[in-house]
């Protein structure tokens, strides 16, 4: 894969071996084996084996996979919680693996942020403390720091709660902490490593309104992680999906549901309804001789979901279309279809 | 590197061998039996053959050597360059440290007729410090615990021992607290450590005391250096396990990825996150200096341990007791302080309530400031009243309390006594001195081998050898048959009230107190009861080496059987199981690996205990590390003593510890 120049993030032959000898393992034959030989070989784990991939300024990037599938280990390369193997992650054109200390404590100071599944904050300080921590230890007076701190918790909607503790606070709201300390430097990305999959369902789903609201209104560039498919479809511009330390497929929701790369990844996607990722486009069949052109006319990125209603509505046949021409035309027929392979029971 | 994030499956551990007491009975229990059998039979047909005894006067070559060497090192204490440039130096830093405390608080200095601080100036600062660091409830039981000390009529050895333990809490923690944060921080640094740390676990209290009276004197000075040398592993191991437990924690790898420098992580994260641990490290390090202090009177440190040797030494049970209760309510004034305060870090004070609290701070200061001036002008505050000093009807009345006890229930004192002793003391006692002692090494090897593997055995084999070339080898084995049976009866109070506690909570709210006393007290204070019971031998010894031990015992067997899950216990029930089925077939084998810890600790706490017996009685290596203490012609034989008391916890600790490691 090669990355465009513009990419905000791109990340090249990531390789992250645990285990004796690990630096041994990548670029030689070691590295063709599959996770348990090279186990049973040499008492190495690769937890990430050479992955690659770009994300756009602005872009929501998920990696999604099971437990074990190295997902957290990837962000943590990205980051370098954890040093990598080998390969290089650029940031703007930077190689952070490649970072000095100190540009490394610099680039975590100001350019990214990373929040966490067990929030990690520090329970000997206040809400507004925590959140103003990384200005602090960057040496930003109390006042600066303190007044900004302010302005993130209004952001999150913690208005109220800056002079609480973290332990008196739920779950929910400690994670809207993590979040307003992740935003308090006003980063250029923010790695998101499964920030909700402590919360309770309900709580997870306005969290996940909570950080489209954020992305939205701030335009962040996200790399987010996550087990959940359903939340990486929610959120996700494009998503990665990993199994054994690789990735498996990148694509948006429609590519991973509509093109599967292997039997694992649709298996994955079985039970995502087709209806809610597909596009017109996907399922419009092209025009035909007898097909009535007076029914309406939508864009062939809608969503079918949000398109069912106008296309059930309709005497006529529903137009697709990109930009003035008319690529397709999609009937009741094509809609009903679909939903019902949705629901095989 | 960072903690290995939980996704990465590590390999699958390989099957291990689970642990049962079936398997061990029937294989390496029954070579034990053998070995146990084979020993008993051959060393009554030996009996008295190559036995090493050797009279308490007499001199083996090495230990007239070590008493060579000895006066050597008194010699040169004005001459040799170690002395005189870094021994001599050390010893004048710490006394001038001490003697500072001692005359604010303790000895009038030159001329004067009270210390720069009187009773109620030195009640006034406590109760301030622990308000401060605490609460007002605390800081009132404090100043009421210290005003009984007075009231025992021994206030000014009271003070003593205050400032020996205080000046030697200040000096362990400028050493320990550091020391512990690297060790909690760098595992090189805990790996160069941890061999020290393990042998001052093991090493009983006793065997410091003469090595360094003999470089630093007797007196003020050693008395410190051998309390921080007691109390400073303390405080680094609990140090760096502070710092250790928080490894792993999402707040340490959120403040690394947000760019912190090491020592902004140590300083903002960190430490404060390990406060509360390392409180309690404090307050370990305080209790253990505490008892140590109380010990050191053997080398004529001042305070509250002297007047205990003194009645241990001529029984004089009236006088003991009122020294021992001030040190217990020093204790108890010690331990409430500081974790009083571990609790105070933990609290959060609403704005409010923090202008309250320190409103309420400066009135007590004013308070305070007010006693200090008082005590420094007016008599009644400058030197305990005499007319509330009851410490004579007290010692009086543990008089009387003892002469009824012993006499109605002399059954228990003499008769249990004497049965234990002509029915188990004296057959193991005989077995092990009176054995040839190529015997007694090869048995006690075999079994070494049996139970901890080949490394343990050869390790026996050497130390006990070792024993035989130092000369004491009949004493080491009269310690040691005291140190197995209070070691084996340990177990079985220790046992049985683990397993109640462990399995009811009841039981464990009614045991706790007993069990803080027991692990707050210093164990020289036990001797006093016991030996007015049980008179001057080695059953009074032993008797005191249980009380010690027990506690420590109870708790980590309760924590182990605590510590079996309860779907197990439940699905046991569910089975059918009666309480002692659950007991014996799930809570137990599930425990083993705790029971061999308790075995480990009970006979480490035992054998500390059981030597200064030889204070009470007890006869053997307690016994001649004291007159080589007190006859500087065997000096050299009370310090291969306390080296063969060295040598002797090691074998058991190896044992014990090695056994345990392979059945986890």
């Amino acid at each position: 894969m090669t990355s465009s120049p513009d990419a905000t993030i791109a990340v090249h032959s990531l390789w992250k071996v645990f285990g004796p000898k690990a630096d041994t393992v990548v670029g030689t034959d070691l590295a063709e084996l599959s996770r348990a030989d090279l186990l049973a070989q040499t008492g190495c784990v690769a937890a990430v084996r050479d992955v690659s991939f770009d994300v756009a300024p602005g872009e929501v990037f998920v990696v999604m996979g099971l437990s074990g599938s190295g997902k957290s280990t990837l962000v943590r390369c990205l980051t370098r919680l954890i040093e990598p193997t080998s390969g290089s992650v650029l940031l703007d054109g930077e190689d952070i693996a490649q970072a000095s200390p100190k540009r490394l404590r610099e680039l975590r100071r100001t350019k990214f942020s990373m929040v966490f599944q067990h929030f990690g904050l520090l329970p000997h300080r206040r809400v507004i403390d925590n959140i103003a921590y990384s200005l602090e230890i960057n040496g930003v007076g109390r006042e600066a720091r303190h007044a900004r701190a302010r302005e993130v918790i209004e952001l999150v909607g913690l208005t109220g709660y800056d002079q609480h503790y973290p332990e008196q606070l739920s779950g929910g709201m400690q994670q809207r902490v993590g979040l307003a300390r992740a935003l308090a430097v006003d980063p250029e990305v923010m790695f998101l490593d499964e920030p909700f999959s402590a919360l309770d369902p309900l709580i997870r789903r306005d969290m996940q309104a909570e950080v489209m609201r954020l992305h939205r209104d701030l335009g962040k560039t996200m790399v987010f992680i996550t087990h959940d498919l359903a939340e990486a479809m929610k959120v996700g511009d494009r998503i990665a999906i990993m199994r054994d330390g690789a990735v498996v497929q990148v694509g948006t929701a429609e590519d991973l549901v509509a093109r599967p790369v292997d039997d694992y990844v649709a298996d994955f996607t079985r039970d995502i309804p087709r209806s809610h990722v597909l596009t017109l486009q996907a399922i419009a069949r092209p025009v035909r001789g007898d097909d009535d052109l007076t029914g309406p006319r939508l864009p062939g990125t809608t969503i079918v979901r949000d398109a069912a209603r106008a296309i059930l509505d309709s005497q006529h046949p529903v137009q697709v279309v990109s930009g003035d021409d008319v690529v397709g035309v999609v009937t009741k027929d094509e809609v009903l279809r679909l939903i019902s392979a949705d629901d095989p029971a | 590197m960072s903690a290995p994030v939980l996704e990465e499956a590590p390999a699958p551990p390989a099957p291990r061998e689970r642990w049962s007491l079936h398997r061990v009975f029937s294989s390496k229990a029954s070579w034990v039996l053998v070995v146990l059998a084979v020993w008993i039979i051959l060393g009554s047909i030996l009996s008295g053959i190559h036995t090493l005894t050797l009279a308490t006067a007499a001199q083996s070559p090495f230990t007239s050597w070590l008493t060579e060497v000895a006066s050597a090192i008194r010699g040169n204490r004005t001459e040799s360059v170690a002395f005189v440039y870094f021994f001599n130096p050390v010893r004048g830093g710490i006394e001038g440290f001490i003697e500072v405390i001692r005359s604010v608080i303790a000895v009038p200095g030159a001329g004067d007729v009270i210390p720069v601080i009187g009773w109620l100036g030195v009640i006034a600062i406590v109760g301030f410090v622990v308000f401060a660091t605490s609460n007002w409830r605390t800081s009132l039981l404090c100043m009421a615990l210290l005003f009984a000390c007075g009231a025992l009529g021994v206030w000014s050895d009271t003070m003593d021992t205050l400032a020996m333990t205080l000046g030697s809490v200040a000096l362990s923690l400028a050493i320990g607290l550091p020391l512990g944060i690297w060790a909690g921080l760098s595992d090189r640094a805990l790996a160069v450590m941890r061999p020290a740390l393990d042998l001052a676990q093991i090493l009983p209290t006793l065997v410091y005391l003469a090595p360094l009276a003999l470089v630093f004197l007797i007196g003020v000075a050693s008395a410190t250096i051998a309390t921080m040398v007691y109390s400073i592993p303390i405080c680094v191991r609990l140090t760096s396990h502070a710092i250790r437990e928080l490894r792993g924690s999402g707040a340490l790898e959120a403040a690394r990825s947000m760019g912190s420098t090491r020592w902004q992580m140590l300083r903002k994260v960190e430490l404060p996150m390990a406060k509360r641990t390392i409180i309690l490290g404090v307050n370990q390090t305080t209790l253990a200096a505490l008892s140590f202090v109380v010990i050191a009177a053997l080398i004529a440190a001042p305070g509250l341990g002297k007047p205990i040797v003194t009645a241990l030494t001529i029984r004089n049970v009236g006088d003991g007791v009122v020294a021992g209760l001030a040190v217990v309510f020093l204790a108890i004034m010690l331990d409430r302080a500081t974790t009083a305060a571990v609790v105070r870090s933990d609290t959060i004070l609403s704005d409010e309530g923090r202008v309250r609290r320190r409103i309420a701070l400066a009135v007590a200061a004013v308070a305070a400031v007010a006693a200090i001036i008082l005590s420094r002008q007016v008599l009644w505050a400058a030197v305990f009243p005499p007319a509330l000093v009851i410490g004579e009807p007290v010692g009086a009345a543990a008089d009387a309390a003892t002469e009824w006890f012993t006499s109605t229930f002399s059954w228990l004192t003499t008769g249990v006594a004497e049965f234990l002793t002509v029915w188990v003391l004296n057959p193991l006692e005989s077995l092990l001195v009176n054995s040839p002692w190529w015997l007694t090494v090869v048995a006690i090897s075999l079994i070494g081998l049996l139970i901890g593997g080949r490394v343990v055995g050869v390790v026996t084999v050497v130390l006990l050898t070792a024993i035989v070339v130092i000369g004491l080898w009949s004493d080491a084995m009269a310690t040691f048959a005291q140190v197995l049976m209070a070691t084996a009866f340990t177990m079985i109070v220790g046992v049985v009230l683990g397993v109640l506690a462990g399995r009811s909570a009841k039981v464990e709210r009614a045991l706790k107190p007993i069990l803080d006393a027991g692990q707050t007290l210093p164990a020289f204070v036990y001797l006093v009861p016991v030996l007015a019971l049980f008179g001057p031998t080695r059953f009074a010894a032993i008797v005191c080496g249980v009380f010690y031990a027990a506690p420590v015992v109870v708790r980590v067997v309760a924590d182990g059987v605590r510590g079996v899950s309860s779907d197990m216990v439940e699905s046991a029930t569910a089975q059918g199981s009666s309480s002692w089925q659950i007991i014996r077939k799930v809570q137990l084998p599930a425990s083993s690996k705790s029971l061999m810890l308790a075995v480990n600790q009970g006979l480490i706490f035992v054998l500390a205990v059981v030597v200064i017996g030889g204070l009470v009685g007890g006869g053997g290596l307690g016994y001649l590390v004291l007159v080589g203490q007190s006859k500087p012609e065997l000096a050299g034989k009370g310090l291969a003593a306390g080296l063969a008391i060295v040598l002797l916890g090691v074998v058991l600790d190896r044992i014990a510890q090695s056994s345990a490691r392979r059945r986890s």
